[in-house]
Protein backbone atom coordinates (compact mmCIF):
# COMPACT_ATOMS: atom_id res chain seq x y z
CA UNK A 1 0.00 0.00 0.00
CA UNK A 2 0.69 3.74 -0.70
CA UNK A 3 1.14 6.42 2.05
CA UNK A 4 -0.57 9.18 2.52
CA UNK A 5 0.56 12.72 3.05
CA UNK A 6 -0.24 16.79 2.19
CA UNK A 7 1.79 17.75 -0.20
CA UNK A 8 1.91 20.29 -2.94
CA UNK A 9 0.52 20.06 -6.72
CA UNK A 10 4.43 20.32 -7.68
CA UNK A 11 5.42 17.65 -5.29
CA UNK A 12 2.76 15.33 -6.00
CA UNK A 13 3.45 15.25 -9.58
CA UNK A 14 7.44 15.23 -8.72
CA UNK A 15 6.34 11.60 -6.58
CA UNK A 16 4.18 10.73 -9.84
CA UNK A 17 7.65 11.01 -12.40
CA UNK A 18 9.57 9.10 -9.94
CA UNK A 19 7.02 6.26 -9.72
CA UNK A 20 6.59 6.27 -13.03
CA UNK A 21 10.66 5.70 -13.17
CA UNK A 22 11.27 8.51 -15.83
CA UNK A 23 14.73 7.83 -17.80
CA UNK A 24 15.51 11.51 -18.77
CA UNK A 25 13.87 14.81 -17.51
CA UNK A 26 14.91 18.38 -18.79
CA UNK A 27 14.41 21.11 -16.86
CA UNK A 28 14.56 25.32 -17.26
CA UNK A 29 13.29 27.14 -14.32
CA UNK A 30 10.12 29.37 -14.45
CA UNK A 31 7.24 29.97 -11.89
CA UNK A 32 5.00 28.07 -10.33
CA UNK A 33 5.91 24.57 -12.55
CA UNK A 34 9.83 24.72 -11.28
CA UNK A 35 8.74 23.71 -7.58
CA UNK A 36 8.16 20.29 -9.94
CA UNK A 37 12.18 20.39 -10.81
CA UNK A 38 13.30 21.58 -7.80
CA UNK A 39 11.50 18.05 -5.86
CA UNK A 40 12.79 16.29 -8.55
CA UNK A 41 16.25 17.49 -8.73
CA UNK A 42 16.41 16.61 -5.19
CA UNK A 43 15.24 12.59 -5.45
CA UNK A 44 17.91 12.14 -8.13
CA UNK A 45 20.92 13.89 -6.33
CA UNK A 46 19.40 12.22 -2.79
CA UNK A 47 19.68 8.47 -4.79
CA UNK A 48 16.20 8.03 -4.90
CA UNK A 49 16.03 8.15 -8.76
CA UNK A 50 17.87 7.24 -11.44
CA UNK A 51 17.18 9.28 -14.48
CA UNK A 52 19.38 11.45 -15.97
CA UNK A 53 18.92 15.20 -15.08
CA UNK A 54 19.79 17.86 -18.08
CA UNK A 55 18.93 21.30 -17.60
CA UNK A 56 17.85 23.32 -20.87
CA UNK A 57 19.42 26.52 -22.04
CA UNK A 58 15.81 27.53 -22.12
CA UNK A 59 12.06 26.29 -23.14
CA UNK A 60 12.72 25.68 -27.08
CA UNK A 61 15.75 23.45 -25.91
CA UNK A 62 14.35 21.54 -23.16
CA UNK A 63 11.37 20.29 -25.76
CA UNK A 64 14.09 19.49 -28.06
CA UNK A 65 16.46 17.57 -25.35
CA UNK A 66 13.61 15.59 -24.07
CA UNK A 67 12.37 15.26 -28.09
CA UNK A 68 15.70 13.37 -28.91
CA UNK A 69 15.24 11.45 -25.78
CA UNK A 70 11.81 9.80 -26.10
CA UNK A 71 13.17 9.01 -30.06
CA UNK A 72 16.34 7.07 -28.35
CA UNK A 73 13.30 4.99 -26.26
CA UNK A 74 13.56 6.68 -23.14
CA UNK A 75 10.41 7.54 -20.67
CA UNK A 76 11.01 11.77 -20.77
CA UNK A 77 9.44 14.34 -18.84
CA UNK A 78 9.67 18.09 -19.04
CA UNK A 79 7.55 21.02 -18.15
CA UNK A 80 7.00 24.72 -18.31
CA UNK A 81 4.81 27.22 -17.29
CA UNK A 82 3.35 30.99 -19.05
CA UNK A 83 5.95 32.17 -21.45
CA UNK A 84 8.13 29.44 -21.15
CA UNK A 85 5.46 27.14 -22.55
CA UNK A 86 5.11 29.62 -25.36
CA UNK A 87 8.66 30.07 -26.43
CA UNK A 88 8.74 26.43 -26.86
CA UNK A 89 6.31 26.38 -29.42
CA UNK A 90 8.04 25.29 -32.30
CA UNK A 91 8.94 21.88 -30.93
CA UNK A 92 5.16 20.59 -30.24
CA UNK A 93 3.96 19.66 -33.10
CA UNK A 94 7.22 17.93 -34.46
CA UNK A 95 6.86 15.55 -31.44
CA UNK A 96 3.27 15.03 -32.02
CA UNK A 97 3.76 14.46 -35.62
CA UNK A 98 6.39 11.42 -35.13
CA UNK A 99 4.79 10.20 -31.99
CA UNK A 100 7.03 10.25 -29.37
CA UNK A 101 4.79 9.95 -26.24
CA UNK A 102 7.35 12.04 -23.87
CA UNK A 103 5.06 14.18 -21.08
CA UNK A 104 5.06 17.76 -20.07
CA UNK A 105 4.12 19.40 -17.06
CA UNK A 106 1.68 22.69 -17.14
CA UNK A 107 1.46 24.71 -14.04
CA UNK A 108 -0.45 27.53 -15.29
CA UNK A 109 1.05 31.36 -15.53
CA UNK A 110 -0.08 34.61 -16.98
CA UNK A 111 1.69 35.57 -20.29
CA UNK A 112 3.10 38.37 -20.32
CA UNK A 113 2.83 41.54 -20.03
CA UNK A 114 2.97 42.98 -17.58
CA UNK A 115 5.41 40.29 -16.08
CA UNK A 116 2.34 38.64 -13.90
CA UNK A 117 3.50 35.27 -12.13
CA UNK A 118 -0.37 34.55 -11.17
CA UNK A 119 -2.47 31.49 -12.92
CA UNK A 120 -4.34 31.58 -15.96
CA UNK A 121 -4.82 28.96 -18.31
CA UNK A 122 -3.84 30.90 -21.54
CA UNK A 123 -0.57 29.17 -21.93
CA UNK A 124 -1.59 25.91 -21.97
CA UNK A 125 -4.61 26.49 -24.62
CA UNK A 126 -2.09 28.59 -26.67
CA UNK A 127 -0.64 24.85 -27.72
CA UNK A 128 -4.08 22.76 -27.89
CA UNK A 129 -4.22 21.90 -31.31
CA UNK A 130 -1.02 20.78 -31.59
CA UNK A 131 -1.69 17.22 -31.66
CA UNK A 132 -0.67 16.47 -28.02
CA UNK A 133 -3.13 15.19 -25.71
CA UNK A 134 -4.16 17.44 -22.83
CA UNK A 135 -5.96 17.77 -19.23
CA UNK A 136 -6.45 19.62 -16.16
CA UNK A 137 -6.32 18.34 -12.70
CA UNK A 138 -8.17 20.44 -9.88
CA UNK A 139 -6.28 18.79 -6.72
CA UNK A 140 -2.79 17.69 -6.19
CA UNK A 141 -4.16 14.04 -5.89
CA UNK A 142 -5.10 14.48 -9.67
CA UNK A 143 -2.15 15.97 -10.19
CA UNK A 144 -0.51 13.24 -9.27
CA UNK A 145 -2.91 10.58 -10.55
CA UNK A 146 -2.91 12.27 -14.11
CA UNK A 147 0.55 12.01 -14.58
CA UNK A 148 0.68 8.52 -13.97
CA UNK A 149 -2.52 7.50 -16.75
CA UNK A 150 -1.23 10.41 -18.94
CA UNK A 151 2.27 8.46 -19.54
CA UNK A 152 -0.48 5.27 -20.34
CA UNK A 153 -2.28 6.67 -22.34
CA UNK A 154 0.07 8.27 -24.62
CA UNK A 155 2.54 5.26 -24.48
CA UNK A 156 -0.50 3.14 -25.80
CA UNK A 157 0.49 1.44 -29.37
CA UNK A 158 -2.82 2.26 -30.46
CA UNK A 159 -2.26 6.18 -29.53
CA UNK A 160 1.63 7.64 -29.33
CA UNK A 161 0.96 10.35 -28.63
CA UNK A 162 2.57 13.78 -26.03
CA UNK A 163 0.62 14.80 -23.36
CA UNK A 164 0.13 18.10 -21.57
CA UNK A 165 -0.76 17.38 -17.60
CA UNK A 166 -1.61 20.82 -17.07
CA UNK A 167 -2.81 22.37 -13.65
CA UNK A 168 -3.50 25.66 -12.43
CA UNK A 169 -0.59 27.54 -10.98
CA UNK A 170 0.05 27.88 -7.45
CA UNK A 171 -4.21 26.86 -6.97
CA UNK A 172 -3.00 23.37 -7.41
CA UNK A 173 0.56 23.53 -7.64
CA UNK A 174 1.67 25.32 -4.55
CA UNK A 175 -1.27 24.49 -1.80
CA UNK A 176 -1.27 21.16 0.29
CA UNK A 177 -4.10 18.25 0.07
CA UNK A 178 -3.71 14.72 1.14
CA UNK A 179 -2.28 13.03 -1.21
CA UNK A 180 -2.24 9.12 -1.62
CA UNK A 181 0.89 8.57 -3.26
CA UNK A 182 0.58 4.90 -4.21
CA UNK A 183 3.33 2.01 -3.90
CA UNK A 184 5.41 1.20 -6.47
CA UNK A 185 4.25 -2.28 -7.17
CA UNK A 186 1.55 -0.71 -7.60
CA UNK A 187 2.02 1.39 -10.46
CA UNK A 188 4.99 -1.20 -12.14
CA UNK A 189 1.63 -3.31 -12.76
CA UNK A 190 -0.34 0.06 -14.31
CA UNK A 191 2.64 1.10 -16.61
CA UNK A 192 4.90 -1.47 -18.06
CA UNK A 193 8.47 0.03 -19.74
CA UNK A 194 8.32 2.13 -22.62
CA UNK A 195 8.93 0.86 -26.24
CA UNK A 196 9.26 2.88 -28.51
CA UNK A 197 7.97 2.21 -31.91
CA UNK A 198 11.80 3.04 -33.93
CA UNK A 199 14.42 3.24 -31.56
CA UNK A 200 17.32 4.97 -32.43
CA UNK A 201 19.72 2.31 -33.76
CA UNK A 202 23.29 3.35 -35.23
CA UNK A 203 22.88 -0.27 -37.72
CA UNK A 204 19.71 0.84 -38.82
CA UNK A 205 19.63 4.41 -38.87
CA UNK A 206 16.62 5.61 -40.51
CA UNK A 207 15.66 9.55 -40.79
CA UNK A 208 12.76 11.25 -38.48
CA UNK A 209 11.06 13.97 -39.52
CA UNK A 210 12.42 14.00 -43.37
CA UNK A 211 11.82 16.16 -45.69
CA UNK A 212 8.61 14.93 -47.45
CA UNK A 213 6.69 15.00 -51.07
CA UNK A 214 3.59 17.24 -50.57
CA UNK A 215 1.31 14.93 -51.66
CA UNK A 216 2.40 12.87 -48.51
CA UNK A 217 1.15 16.10 -46.11
CA UNK A 218 -2.59 15.06 -46.19
CA UNK A 219 -1.88 11.55 -45.34
CA UNK A 220 0.18 12.02 -42.96
CA UNK A 221 -1.61 14.74 -41.09
CA UNK A 222 -4.58 12.64 -41.44
CA UNK A 223 -2.32 10.00 -39.33
CA UNK A 224 -1.63 11.93 -36.64
CA UNK A 225 -5.66 13.34 -36.48
CA UNK A 226 -6.87 9.46 -36.49
CA UNK A 227 -4.55 8.90 -33.35
CA UNK A 228 -6.16 11.85 -31.66
CA UNK A 229 -9.46 10.69 -32.37
CA UNK A 230 -8.93 7.21 -31.74
CA UNK A 231 -7.24 7.73 -28.17
CA UNK A 232 -10.96 8.65 -26.49
CA UNK A 233 -11.47 4.96 -26.35
CA UNK A 234 -8.35 4.58 -25.01
CA UNK A 235 -8.83 7.66 -22.24
CA UNK A 236 -12.04 5.71 -21.46
CA UNK A 237 -10.28 2.30 -20.72
CA UNK A 238 -6.84 3.48 -19.14
CA UNK A 239 -9.23 5.48 -16.21
CA UNK A 240 -11.33 2.15 -15.60
CA UNK A 241 -8.22 -0.09 -15.06
CA UNK A 242 -6.68 2.81 -13.08
CA UNK A 243 -10.11 2.77 -10.61
CA UNK A 244 -9.54 -1.13 -10.23
CA UNK A 245 -5.63 -1.21 -9.44
CA UNK A 246 -5.80 2.59 -7.21
CA UNK A 247 -9.27 2.90 -6.25
CA UNK A 248 -9.74 6.17 -7.46
CA UNK A 249 -12.34 6.81 -9.70
CA UNK A 250 -12.48 9.25 -12.23
CA UNK A 251 -14.55 10.42 -15.14
CA UNK A 252 -12.46 10.49 -17.95
CA UNK A 253 -13.92 13.31 -19.52
CA UNK A 254 -16.44 15.62 -17.49
CA UNK A 255 -17.38 15.00 -13.67
CA UNK A 256 -21.18 16.08 -12.85
CA UNK A 257 -21.03 17.72 -9.54
CA UNK A 258 -24.96 17.92 -8.39
CA UNK A 259 -26.30 18.03 -11.89
CA UNK A 260 -29.14 15.60 -11.51
CA UNK A 261 -32.21 17.86 -11.91
CA UNK A 262 -30.85 20.90 -12.07
CA UNK A 263 -31.63 23.70 -14.36
CA UNK A 264 -28.30 25.56 -14.71
CA UNK A 265 -25.02 24.57 -14.38
CA UNK A 266 -21.34 26.31 -14.41
CA UNK A 267 -19.02 24.36 -16.97
CA UNK A 268 -15.10 24.84 -16.20
CA UNK A 269 -11.91 23.37 -16.15
CA UNK A 270 -8.88 23.14 -13.24
CA UNK A 271 -8.83 24.39 -9.71
CA UNK A 272 -11.52 26.71 -9.74
CA UNK A 273 -13.88 24.39 -10.37
CA UNK A 274 -13.64 23.48 -6.81
CA UNK A 275 -14.82 26.56 -5.73
CA UNK A 276 -17.35 26.80 -7.63
CA UNK A 277 -18.22 23.03 -6.35
CA UNK A 278 -18.36 24.99 -2.84
CA UNK A 279 -21.06 27.06 -4.21
CA UNK A 280 -22.88 25.24 -5.57
CA UNK A 281 -23.47 23.47 -2.72
CA UNK A 282 -24.61 26.32 -0.38
CA UNK A 283 -27.17 27.16 -3.20
CA UNK A 284 -28.35 23.39 -3.09
CA UNK A 285 -28.93 23.82 1.07
CA UNK A 286 -31.19 27.18 0.12
CA UNK A 287 -32.92 24.91 -2.55
CA UNK A 288 -31.55 25.99 -5.75
CA UNK A 289 -30.99 23.51 -8.64
CA UNK A 290 -27.87 24.47 -9.66
CA UNK A 291 -24.93 21.98 -10.54
CA UNK A 292 -20.88 22.02 -12.05
CA UNK A 293 -19.79 20.17 -14.74
CA UNK A 294 -15.79 19.88 -14.77
CA UNK A 295 -14.04 19.05 -18.04
CA UNK A 296 -10.99 16.84 -16.97
CA UNK A 297 -10.05 16.03 -20.59
CA UNK A 298 -9.61 19.23 -22.89
CA UNK A 299 -7.84 17.35 -25.58
CA UNK A 300 -9.02 15.39 -27.48
CA UNK A 301 -12.53 17.30 -27.00
CA UNK A 302 -14.80 14.98 -25.76
CA UNK A 303 -17.52 16.66 -27.40
CA UNK A 304 -20.11 13.86 -27.57
CA UNK A 305 -19.94 13.57 -23.31
CA UNK A 306 -20.10 17.48 -23.17
CA UNK A 307 -22.99 17.82 -25.02
CA UNK A 308 -24.82 15.32 -23.33
CA UNK A 309 -23.98 16.38 -20.31
CA UNK A 310 -25.11 20.05 -21.15
CA UNK A 311 -28.03 19.01 -22.67
CA UNK A 312 -29.36 19.00 -19.34
CA UNK A 313 -29.90 22.06 -18.46
CA UNK A 314 -31.84 25.56 -19.37
CA UNK A 315 -28.44 27.97 -19.25
CA UNK A 316 -25.27 26.78 -19.21
CA UNK A 317 -22.16 29.22 -17.73
CA UNK A 318 -19.03 28.64 -19.03
CA UNK A 319 -15.84 29.66 -16.98
CA UNK A 320 -12.88 30.67 -19.14
CA UNK A 321 -9.57 31.29 -16.92
CA UNK A 322 -7.86 32.56 -20.39
CA UNK A 323 -7.45 35.32 -22.19
CA UNK A 324 -8.60 35.16 -25.77
CA UNK A 325 -8.68 38.40 -27.44
CA UNK A 326 -11.21 38.71 -30.30
CA UNK A 327 -12.22 35.11 -30.10
CA UNK A 328 -15.92 34.56 -31.17
CA UNK A 329 -18.45 34.80 -28.15
CA UNK A 330 -16.39 37.35 -26.70
CA UNK A 331 -14.96 35.00 -23.65
CA UNK A 332 -12.77 32.51 -24.20
CA UNK A 333 -11.79 28.78 -25.87
CA UNK A 334 -14.21 27.13 -23.73
CA UNK A 335 -17.01 28.93 -24.29
CA UNK A 336 -16.80 28.28 -28.02
CA UNK A 337 -15.86 24.59 -27.79
CA UNK A 338 -18.43 24.01 -25.60
CA UNK A 339 -20.57 26.11 -28.28
CA UNK A 340 -19.78 24.01 -31.20
CA UNK A 341 -20.80 20.91 -28.94
CA UNK A 342 -24.17 22.15 -28.20
CA UNK A 343 -24.62 23.61 -31.54
CA UNK A 344 -26.74 20.87 -33.47
CA UNK A 345 -29.45 20.85 -30.40
CA UNK A 346 -30.74 24.66 -31.56
CA UNK A 347 -31.52 26.97 -28.96
CA UNK A 348 -32.52 24.53 -25.97
CA UNK A 349 -29.43 25.36 -24.07
CA UNK A 350 -28.73 29.12 -23.80
CA UNK A 351 -24.56 29.79 -23.26
CA UNK A 352 -23.02 32.34 -21.49
CA UNK A 353 -19.24 33.04 -21.32
CA UNK A 354 -17.34 34.17 -17.94
CA UNK A 355 -14.11 35.42 -17.94
CA UNK A 356 -12.87 34.91 -14.44
CA UNK A 357 -9.98 34.57 -12.21
CA UNK A 358 -7.26 36.15 -14.80
CA UNK A 359 -3.92 37.37 -13.32
CA UNK A 360 -4.05 34.72 -10.63
CA UNK A 361 -6.82 36.51 -8.80
CA UNK A 362 -8.90 34.51 -7.17
CA UNK A 363 -12.85 33.23 -8.36
CA UNK A 364 -14.09 34.33 -5.47
CA UNK A 365 -17.23 32.90 -3.82
CA UNK A 366 -19.43 36.02 -4.53
CA UNK A 367 -18.34 35.66 -7.90
CA UNK A 368 -20.02 32.96 -8.59
CA UNK A 369 -23.10 33.38 -6.64
CA UNK A 370 -23.37 36.21 -9.25
CA UNK A 371 -22.75 34.01 -12.05
CA UNK A 372 -25.39 31.76 -11.09
CA UNK A 373 -27.84 33.94 -10.21
CA UNK A 374 -27.27 35.73 -13.91
CA UNK A 375 -27.98 31.82 -14.88
CA UNK A 376 -30.69 31.94 -13.18
CA UNK A 377 -31.84 34.70 -14.95
CA UNK A 378 -31.88 33.37 -18.21
CA UNK A 379 -33.10 30.50 -17.70
CA UNK A 380 -36.38 32.00 -16.35
CA UNK A 381 -36.83 34.55 -19.04
CA UNK A 382 -35.20 32.12 -22.19
CA UNK A 383 -33.86 35.54 -22.93
CA UNK A 384 -29.85 36.38 -23.68
CA UNK A 385 -29.35 40.14 -23.79
CA UNK A 386 -25.56 39.75 -23.25
CA UNK A 387 -23.64 36.89 -23.77
CA UNK A 388 -20.54 37.01 -21.90
CA UNK A 389 -19.08 39.07 -18.85
CA UNK A 390 -15.48 39.73 -18.08
CA UNK A 391 -15.55 39.21 -14.35
CA UNK A 392 -15.49 41.69 -11.99
CA UNK A 393 -15.69 44.65 -14.47
CA UNK A 394 -19.08 43.46 -16.13
CA UNK A 395 -21.17 41.44 -13.62
CA UNK B 1 -6.63 14.69 -54.28
CA UNK B 2 -3.99 13.07 -56.12
CA UNK B 3 -3.19 9.34 -56.35
CA UNK B 4 0.39 9.50 -54.21
CA UNK B 5 -2.15 10.47 -51.60
CA UNK B 6 -3.74 7.14 -50.67
CA UNK B 7 -0.83 5.41 -50.95
CA UNK B 8 0.82 3.71 -47.98
CA UNK B 9 2.61 6.74 -45.73
CA UNK B 10 5.03 5.23 -43.66
CA UNK B 11 4.17 5.45 -39.37
CA UNK B 12 5.22 8.96 -38.61
CA UNK B 13 6.97 9.32 -42.01
CA UNK B 14 9.53 7.90 -39.98
CA UNK B 15 11.57 5.87 -42.69
CA UNK B 16 14.83 4.18 -43.45
CA UNK B 17 18.31 6.19 -43.95
CA UNK B 18 19.00 6.06 -47.65
CA UNK B 19 20.73 2.76 -48.86
CA UNK B 20 21.73 3.49 -52.08
CA UNK B 21 24.27 5.73 -53.88
CA UNK B 22 24.30 8.61 -56.23
CA UNK B 23 26.20 7.61 -59.44
CA UNK B 24 25.58 11.64 -59.95
CA UNK B 25 27.27 12.84 -57.07
CA UNK B 26 30.31 11.37 -56.53
CA UNK B 27 32.18 13.58 -54.20
CA UNK B 28 35.31 11.57 -53.21
CA UNK B 29 37.62 13.19 -56.19
CA UNK B 30 37.31 16.68 -54.19
CA UNK B 31 39.17 15.08 -51.20
CA UNK B 32 42.89 16.19 -50.93
CA UNK B 33 43.57 14.43 -47.32
CA UNK B 34 42.17 11.26 -46.65
CA UNK B 35 41.29 10.11 -43.22
CA UNK B 36 42.92 7.13 -42.06
CA UNK B 37 41.51 4.94 -38.85
CA UNK B 38 43.54 4.15 -35.88
CA UNK B 39 41.84 0.37 -35.25
CA UNK B 40 44.33 0.09 -31.89
CA UNK B 41 42.95 3.47 -30.56
CA UNK B 42 39.19 3.63 -32.04
CA UNK B 43 36.65 3.18 -29.08
CA UNK B 44 33.66 3.02 -31.15
CA UNK B 45 32.34 5.91 -29.87
CA UNK B 46 30.48 6.96 -33.10
CA UNK B 47 31.37 10.43 -32.93
CA UNK B 48 32.92 10.68 -36.66
CA UNK B 49 29.54 8.16 -37.27
CA UNK B 50 27.08 11.15 -36.55
CA UNK B 51 29.36 13.86 -37.37
CA UNK B 52 30.06 13.07 -41.11
CA UNK B 53 28.34 15.70 -43.34
CA UNK B 54 27.85 12.81 -46.00
CA UNK B 55 26.89 9.75 -44.14
CA UNK B 56 30.35 7.88 -45.28
CA UNK B 57 30.59 6.19 -42.28
CA UNK B 58 29.16 3.20 -41.63
CA UNK B 59 29.37 0.00 -38.72
CA UNK B 60 30.70 -3.18 -39.67
CA UNK B 61 29.66 -5.67 -36.64
CA UNK B 62 32.93 -7.60 -37.70
CA UNK B 63 35.66 -5.36 -39.45
CA UNK B 64 34.66 -2.30 -37.42
CA UNK B 65 33.97 1.19 -38.77
CA UNK B 66 34.13 1.56 -42.94
CA UNK B 67 34.62 4.76 -44.60
CA UNK B 68 33.17 5.46 -47.97
CA UNK B 69 35.92 7.12 -49.89
CA UNK B 70 33.86 7.14 -53.25
CA UNK B 71 32.16 9.87 -51.66
CA UNK B 72 34.30 11.36 -48.75
CA UNK B 73 35.61 15.05 -49.30
CA UNK B 74 38.04 15.11 -46.91
CA UNK B 75 36.82 17.60 -45.00
CA UNK B 76 37.96 16.36 -41.77
CA UNK B 77 34.98 16.76 -39.12
CA UNK B 78 35.55 13.05 -38.47
CA UNK B 79 39.80 13.71 -37.25
CA UNK B 80 38.59 17.03 -35.18
CA UNK B 81 35.41 15.31 -33.51
CA UNK B 82 37.58 11.98 -32.46
CA UNK B 83 37.65 12.39 -28.76
CA UNK B 84 40.66 10.04 -28.90
CA UNK B 85 42.82 10.66 -32.04
CA UNK B 86 42.32 7.64 -33.28
CA UNK B 87 41.62 9.62 -37.11
CA UNK B 88 44.99 11.04 -39.31
CA UNK B 89 44.36 13.45 -42.24
CA UNK B 90 47.23 11.58 -44.82
CA UNK B 91 47.29 13.71 -47.50
CA UNK B 92 46.12 11.57 -50.75
CA UNK B 93 49.47 12.17 -52.30
CA UNK B 94 51.26 10.03 -49.67
CA UNK B 95 48.81 7.15 -51.42
CA UNK B 96 49.53 5.11 -54.26
CA UNK B 97 45.75 4.44 -55.70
Amino acid sequence: MGEKKRISGCVAVANAVKLADVDVICSYPIRPYTGIMSELARMVADGELDAEFIHGEGEHGQLSVVYGASAAGARAFTGSSGVGVTYAMEVYSPISGERFPLQMAIADRTLDPPGDFGSEHTDALCCRDQGWLQGWASTPQEALDMTLMWYRIGEDPRVLLPQYACQDGYFVSHILGEVDIPAAAQVKEFLPPYKNHHTLDTRKPQIIGAQIEPVMGPPLQYQRYNAVEGSRKVIAEVHEEFAKIFGRKYAPFVEEYMTEDADVAIFMQGGHAETAKIVARRLRNLGEKVGVVRLRTFRPFPTQEVREALSKFKAVGVVDNSANFGISGGAGVLLTEARTALYNLGDKVKTLGFVAGLGGEMITHEEFYRMFNKLKEVAKTGKVDKESFWLPFEL
Amino acid sequence: MSAHATKEIPFAGTVPSPQTENEGMITGHWRTRRPVIDRDKCTECLMCWISCPDACITQDDNKGLQFNMKYCKGCGICTTTCPVGAITNVPELDFAD
